[in-house]
């Protein structure tokens, strides 16, 4: 098949199936989640025949969509690399996530709405993936944003849930108007918006000037386009949606909140790095808010209690991690641990969803407890999930780790101590909460009614997690990454490799050993830190803003509005309507006389204007 | 074929079908079918090209090119719909025309179906006239079919009324413009536009009494168009004249008014013409006004009638000030294209919501906004058409009347006519509040223990409702639909 | 120059001349008639000359008026045609005897709808 076709195909199938699925909602109760699932499965064999296509360095149009004078946004598909590798983690995934939820949403009444909703979510990521252009982007970005929101809202009667999905769309908000000021900036400079356009002005020195004088105004640009990452990628101080959006179904998480749309933060970093690497600000400030985020989210990860956000908060953690490599100017590591992660994680999750599954939805690990024998398969993947994310070597995330690690060490071009000193020491409580996590709900004894009487999953559920199992170990090796299209970095040799080699292996052994002399045996956690706990009370940080704030903006709100949009804006209007609608009710009389009589008026006022008032306008 | 010749033909079939009309006994729909038929064969001819040039004999008075081709097939589709409007209105007009309409059945109808066909005709010619008094003459034809139609119902007083108003301001008007015309002829010796426009970029001398001629004619092609303050005939007339003519008026009328307006003020605004500077200054405070008044006085309207009525005003605001603005050379449309494409996009939105007030009519419900309380329930897929079209008549994105606004607002952009880019969009914003306000209606429930209005919809009816609601979604995102035609 | 117009003038002075010598016949013939209240009206027979401000009259006046308007104008569109005909039938034929007679079968037309329509019927 062509490669137009395909990406053709891709995009739009899974629209038709959204479409069809709400549409007729009713009639295909029973069979909108074959229908979406079928979609999925014949979306990733595209995908894996797109994994040949050639580069097209000048993307493929598919549809123009709108083109006034110079500013064009159409509809167009980049290949390369990136989007090839990153099309096929998308759908590889989103199709096992749908196998997985045949399983997992069995009894749920509203099956077919999450089937749609996950229809039209893999529309729209295929759409960021493959968009040629930031416009493009953005609306599907968008698109993104609401169908997380339908799907993290899927129980909305639970209040949570409800809570939960505005919470993300509002916050992706702020990340929005970020992206959006971004591309402005980008367009007012260089009047495109198609992503190879404006790498195009970028390096054939058409912004020298520019880039030499103004430097803040591309600093801003690039700063503007992180917003939008933030908030997608969930990156501090705009990670707060993410814990909550565990409300969702976990299938949901793991595709979603775990391996893609959180990702797509990165993935945009990357595609635009070209304007990062131009100014050493940008690529600063996304270094530590990477950093930072990673840290933070370790440390709260070390002190929950419920299994999901365990696991959402060390998403939060890896994706600071790919944060910091790309401001680090590492977009290849970067990109190589998102490609990594996306396999370990969203079987994390997957895994997760079988012991939520099997314990009767309690999500609570210290009422879980000695699993191992009644999941042995759940448990083995677990097992092998959680040895690639704590980087065992050998495993997947060893080597993608070791890469961001490298890329911040002192020794590399942009390294910086510091920064070197957190990521190894989020390394190390990685492997802390991870064997924690893996000590108090697989091993012990059961310390709840549901955990005792728990099972292994069905075996649709199963499959994805054994399918997953082998790309967390393999991923890693080039004889796999480099047909599945991963931006695989360089080996990065020297000195300082073996120093990096070593910190990595001393934070994976100290935070297992910690780990499992802490927990081994434990009814309840020995350790209490509230400021872990309670996520740095950056959410009660948040509010008591928001509501003190909240007071004092709303009676300032409340007197602009007396005065401006209530007096000046609405009654003023309002009154000058009503005024001049009854002028012209009474002009409106019916009587032809009067209308003659405007008429005329109108004739007299014409000729005057024509005649006398001829100054040019 | 020539297209002098579909104009020949079409008027040809309209005297034929009176002749039928007054000496045979067949059903009144076989008139109405026969004039659809012909209309059908007019428009393939267009849109398949076919219709060639004119001798060059012609082309003093008469040109064919893009813009006229596609005001003729404008001309057709509207006069196509204005008559299926009419079946579907029927069982009205004959309450009001028939001496005992209990006792017959379609008595006083077949004129109904017949006139429409003379005013297509006559918007046909006018869209490639070029000479004063090509223009006039067809304009005139257009006018007095219409003093006959709005008048037509002349058992309702409303109907009455409103054709004894529009008789005598359109006599008037119609008189202001052969003034004007006699005026610009008196001072040029020109009767052709492009001798006109010759002259006007050659001038010497006082130009005082070329800017009186082109204040009269500017003034009485406003009334036809319907801008403030010469819209003072809009709504007393659109309410009372029967619903098909209304929507022929706004649509049709309007468009006649428009493409004579676009090629006369192409003429005054050729380059290096004296009257360029108060004739862009007339339509802008013209169509800035309009804009204003007719969105203004759109928000008290109770009946629905009357707000299409003011919301077809406030629309001839924008098409206005589209005209005035000149250097569009970014938009790749001339002044005239961007007007033309405008109008495109008004014909679908308000055919739709005419084709259901008709139905609603015909079946003895109100024509208040009240009434339509609970369409939305009682009939979904009509509820969503009026919807999408309301939605489209205030602009809302990836609705054809989006695309209309955005090209305009664009125009006073390039132009750098600020504070006319400030007036289209309190106007656009004023027209969300009261065509949303119908919407609203449209999904509210019904008063009482009624379950909405029930309005049934003929065969034709539906078809070309769905091709409207498709023209309108498939615009708003594919606006080049229009702009190929426009733009060869 | 000015003798261009004595037609105008002739045309002036019959006028004059038509409307004095009726007036001074009917003074000198009626002069001996005998006279009564009626007699010395403005108008002897027709309609009475008082009455309502706005009168109503029947519809059909004016429907006869305005047939009367469109033929009216038929022959004037004719006198034109007429006048060039000579020099023009030398240069398009016989055709430009066929336009005018499509605009006299236009006008046909309408007159037998508006003879079908009993517009032309008085009593009706």
């Amino acid at each position: 098949m062509e490669p137009i076709s395909l990406t053709g195909t891709v995009l739009l199938l899974p629209l038709a199936s959204a479409l069809v699925i709400m549409l007729f909602h009713g009639l295909l109760k029973n069979v909108a989640h074959l229908v979406s699932t079928g979609v999925s499965i014949i979306m990733f064999g595209c995908a894996l025949i797109f994994l040949g296509a050639e580069d097209q360095p000048n993307g493929l149009l598919l549809y123009e969509y709108l083109k006034v004078g110079t500013f064009t946004a159409d509809i167009g598909f980049v290949v390369d690399t990136q989007s090839r590798g990153m099309l096929f983690i998308v759908t590889f995934i989103g199709m096992l996530v749908h196998i997985y939820s045949l399983g997992y949403m069995k009894d749920d009444d509203a099956r077919a709405r999450y089937f749609g909703a996950l229809s039209l979510f893999m529309f729209s990521m295929n759409g960021i993936v493959l968009a040629d252009n930031l416009v493009m982007m953005f609306i599907f970005w968008e698109l993104v944003g609401v169908s997380s929101y339908l799907l993290i809202g899927h129980w909305f009667k639970k209040p949570e849930a409800a809570d939960a999905a505005k919470k993300a769309f509002l916050t992706n908000r702020v990340g929005d108007f970020g992206f959006m000021a971004g591309i402005l900036i980008l367009f007012g400079l260089t009047g495109h918006v198609s992503i190879a356009q404006l790498q195009g002005s970028m390096e054939s020195g058409a912004l020298n000037h520019i880039r030499d004088n103004y430097e803040w105004i591309i600093t801003l640009a690039g700063l503007g386009l992180f917003l939008g990452a933030m908030g997608k990628s969930a990156q501090a101080p705009l990670h707060v949606w993410l814990p909550d959006a565990m409300e969702g179904p976990t299938p949901v998480s793991a595709l979603i909140h775990a391996a893609t749309m959180v990702a797509a933060g990165v993935y945009m970093l990357v595609r635009v790095y070209f304007i990062i690497g131009a100014s050493h600000v940008t690529g600063d400030i996304i270094a530590w808010i990477g950093g930072i985020t990673a840290l933070m989210a370790a440390l709260m990860a070390t002190q929950q209690s419920d299994i999901k956000k365990i696991l959402a908060y060390s998403t939060l953690s890896q994706l600071g991690y790919m944060v910091m490599a790309v401001g680090l100017g590492g977009p290849k590591e970067g990109m190589f641990h998102l490609y990594t992660h996306a396999f370990f994680k969203a079987m994390l999750f997957l895994g997760s969803g079988a012991v939520i599954y099997a314990c009767h939805h309690e999500q609570n690990i210290w009422k879980m407890g000695g699993l191992y024998k009644k999941m042995p398969v759940t448990f083995w993947t677990f097992a092998i999930g959680t040895a690639a994310l704590m980087g065992v070597p050998l495993m997947a995330g060893f080597w993608s780790k070791e890469g961001i690690l490298a890329v911040a060490y002192p020794e590399h071009g942009h390294g910086n101590g510091i920064l070197f000193g957190m990521a190894v020491l989020t390394a190390t409580l990685t492997a802390f909460y991870m064997t924690r996590l893996v000590v108090v709900a697989f091993f012990g004894k059961a310390r709840g009614k549901d955990a005792d009487h728990a099972h292994e999953a069905p075996l649709v559920m199963i499959l994805p997690l054994v399918v997953l199992a082998f790309p967390s170990v393999l991923a890693g090796y080039h004889f796999l990454a480099e047909p599945l299209q991963a931006l695989v970095p360089n080996h990065h040799e020297g000195a300082g490799a073996k120093v990096v080699m070593g910190c990595s292996l001393v934070a994976v052994i100290v935070g297992f050993l910690a780990a499992t002399r802490l927990y081994r045996n434990a009814d309840k956690d020995p350790v209490n830190i509230p400021l872990f706990a309670n996520k740095f009370y950056i959410d009660e940080f948040y509010a008591g803003l928001v509501k003190y704030g909240q007071d004092r903006f709303a009676w300032l709100v409340t007197a602009l509005e007396r005065i401006f949009v209530d007096g000046l804006t609405v009654r003023l209007p309002a009154a000058l309507a009503s005024g001049l609608g009854s002028w012209m009710r009474g002009l409106q009389s019916g009587s032809l006389q009067a209308y003659t009589f405007v008429l005329g008026l109108g004739i007299v006022v014409v000729v005057y204007l024509a005649v006398f008032f001829s100054t040019k306008p | 074929m020539s297209p002098l010749s579909l104009e020949l033909g079409l008027g040809l079939l309209g005297l034929v079908l009176l002749l039928v009309e007054s000496f045979a006994s067949v059903p009144r729909k076989l008139i109405a079918y026969a004039a659809i038929g012909g209309l059908l064969a007019a428009l393939a001819v267009i849109v398949s090209g076919a219709a060639g040039s004119v001798p060059d004999s012609l082309k003093e008075f008469y040109v064919v090119d893009p813009l006229a081709l596609f005001y003729k097939g404008f001309a057709i589709i509207a006069t196509l719909a204005t008559i299926i409007l009419s079946l579907e209105y029927a069982p009205i007009i004959h309450q009001f025309v028939a001496t005992h309409p209990e006792r017959t059945k379609e008595a006083g109808l077949g004129e109904f179906y017949s006139l429409p066909l003379f005013v297509c005709v006559g918007m046909m010619v006018m869209a490639s006239a070029v000479d004063l008094i090509t223009i006039f003459v067809a304009l005139e034809l257009v006018t007095v079919s219409f003093y006959v139609l709005v008048a037509f119902m002349r058992r309702s007083a409303a109907s009455l009324e409103a054709g004894v108003k529009y008789l005598i301001l359109g006599a008037l008007s119609t008189g202001l413009l052969v003034y004007g015309m006699s005026w610009l002829y008196g001072m040029t010796g020109e009767l052709s536009l492009s001798g006109v426009a010759y002259k006007l970029a050659h001038w010497e001398g006082n130009s005082a009494p070329i800017l009186f001629a082109v204040g009269l004619m500017l003034a009485g092609l406003a009334f036809k168009v319907g801008a403030v303050p010469f819209h003072i005939w809009i709504p007393d007339v659109y309410q009372g004249a029967p619903t098909p003519v209304t929507a022929f008026l706004s649509v049709g009328s309007k468009a006649a008014g428009f493409v004579v307006l676009t090629r006369i003020v192409g003429t005054f605004l050729t380059p290096g013409s004296v009257v360029a500077g108060p004739v862009i200054q007339i339509l802008l405070i013209l169509g800035g006004a309009t804009i204003l008044l007719g969105n203004l006085a759109a928000i008290a309207q109770t009946n629905f009638k009357r707000l299409l009525g003011y919301s077809s005003i406030a629309h001839a605001g924008y098409l206005l000030v589209a005209l005035a603005c000149i250097h569009t050379g970014g938009l790749k449309m001339t002044s005239g294209e961007v007007a033309a494409f405008y109008l495109a996009t008004y014909l679908p939105m308000t055919f739709v919501c005419f084709l259901i007030l008709s139905a609603m009519r015909a079946k003895g419900y109100g024509e208040d906004i009240a009434s339509l309380k609970g369409l939305g329930r009682a009939n979904p897929t009509l509820g969503l058409a009026l919807a999408i079209a309301l939605a489209s008549l205030a602009g809302l994105p990836l609705t054809a009347g989006f695309m209309g606004k955005f090209f305009v607002i664009f125009a006073t952009v390039l132009e750098g006519y600020y504070t006319y880019l400030a007036i289209a969009v309190i106007g656009a914003a004023t027209g969300f509040f009261y065509y949303f306000k119908v919407i609203l209606a449209v999904y509210s429930k019904p008063d009482g223990p009624s379950e909405g209005p029930t309005p049934d919809l003929g065969l034709l009816s539906k078809v070309s409702l769905a091709v409207f609601v498709a023209a309108i979604l498939v615009v708003g995102v594919y606006p080049d639909l229009i702009r190929f035609a426009l733009v060869k | 120059m000015l003798e261009n117009y004595l037609p105008v003038l002739m045309q002036m002075l019959m006028a004059a001349g038509f409307a004095g010598v009726t007036l001074l016949a009917s003074v000198l013939a009626g002069k001996s008639a005998k006279r009564n209240k009626m007699k010395d009206s403005a108008y002897e027979c027709g309609m009475l000359p008082l009455g309502e401000a706005q009168p109503r009259f029947s519809v059909k006046f004016y429907i006869v008026a305005m047939l009367f308007v469109l033929f009216d104008i038929e022959v004037v569109f004719m006198y034109p045609w007429a006048v060039i005909f000579k020099d023009y039938v030398a240069v398009f034929g016989a055709a430009i005897f066929w336009w005018m007679l499509s605009f006299v079968g236009i006008l046909l037309v309408a007159f037998l709808y508006a003879w079908r329509k009993k517009a032309l019927d008085w009593s009706s």
